[in-house]
């Protein structure tokens, strides 16, 4: 199998996946979405009763969402992951598993309304770098007299257990279009290249030309329009295109790269059990 | 209610978009091009926006 870089971004990555087979590309898409540890709000702990203001003013901690509502939409924020400074708090030594700054991220979120209460609002107890790096995702409203006092704690997931542990989003591939054009039995009618709806084709000198081959969404309109024989759309298994994003968590580079270290490592110890039946 | 912080779907994060869609669409420009611009290319994340209704507004004082 080899990779061929395509388009990488801090938040996307495109690339292309030669002398492969679907089963190796599927394997890598579950691993990307489910296998990858990442960071999300577990535990949300809401102060109940009076919240007293700077300027004495007494708020209630009452707010228009009820509370698991506000603990679910935290859970899905972004929190940023470094994988080298944190571990799985069940596997933790510092702390076996009681919560500790090896394993744990604490937030705190104080709000007094009206206002609307966003991501960016969750303050990091502790490292100032750990703040969400996307601030503008509003988690609750509040009117004038309401207010939240809220301490929050991230642990580290996979996507196996709940989707706010999902390290790639839109992760997806296509095999390769193949499309060859018999231009002598074409009745020279334009309209039977118009039907594709990602534009693959052009007429040049009254000949059809495949003008961009992987955009191909193999919808089969132009086999059907130009009659037998005409057009010809293939698909070539041994070479996968492969797209996926992330969510500012982890980087694309760092999310793939896990990817192809789990993949690696899953399939070493399958073989190295599998050496030691008789 | 309030913007779901993920698209239903896919999981890519669709809330930090609202604010935007909802300033500019109202502003007159066309929810397209506002779509197309805050990166929102897949058609279930672009229904996460678009057929939002912000009722948080209306049950806020009863809250």
């Amino acid at each position: 199998m080899e990779l061929e870089v395509k388009e990488f971004t801090d938040t996307s990555g495109n690339f292309v996946l030669n002398k492969t087979r679907p089963v190796l590309a599927n394997a890598l898409r579950r691993t990307l979405i489910s296998d990858i540890p990442r960071m999300a709000i577990e535990e949300v702990e809401f102060h109940l009763g009076p919240i007293r203001g700077e300027d004495g003013k007494e708020y209630e901690s009452i707010t228009p969402l009820f509370d698991e509502m506000i603990a679910q939409r935290m859970g899905l924020i972004p929190i940023p992951t470094n994988l080298e400074l944190f571990g799985f708090r069940e596997e933790c030594k510092a702390c076996k598993g009681e919560g500790c700054p090896n394993c744990t991220i604490m937030y705190a979120l104080n709000k007094k309304g009206p206002c609307t209460v966003y991501s960016g609002d969750l303050e990091p107890v502790g490292d100032p770098t750990l703040k969400v790096a996307d601030e503008k995702i509003p988690i609750v409203k509040l009117d004038d007299g309401q207010a939240v006092l809220i301490y929050a704690t991230a642990i580290l997931g996979t996507g196996k257990e709940h989707a706010k542990w999902q390290s790639a989003h839109g992760v997806g591939y296509k095999f390769n279009p193949s499309i060859s054009v018999n231009n002598k039995k074409w009745d020279g009618d334009e309209t039977c290249i118009e039907v594709c709806p990602s534009d693959v084709f052009k007429v040049v000198k009254g000949k059809i030309v495949v003008k961009d081959e992987e955009a191909c969404i193999y919808c089969m309109l132009c086999e059907e329009s130009c009659g037998e024989g005409c057009v010809t759309v293939e698909k070539d298994t041994s070479k996968i295109l492969f797209q996926f994003e992330t969510d500012g968590a982890l980087s694309s580079k760092e999310t793939l790269t896990r990817a192809l270290k789990l993949l690696e490592d899953n399939f070493s110890e399958v073989s190295s059990m599998a050496a030691k039946l008789k | 209610m309030i913007i779901p912080v993920r698209c239903f779907t896919c999981g890519k994060v669709v809330a930090s978009a609202w604010e935007e869609f909802q300033r500019k669409s109202e502003a007159g420009e066309d929810p397209k091009q506002v779509l197309d611009s805050l990166g929102l290319k897949r058609y279930c994340c672009r229904r996460m926006i678009l057929s939002n209704v912000d009722l948080i507004d209306e049950v806020m004082p009863y809250g």
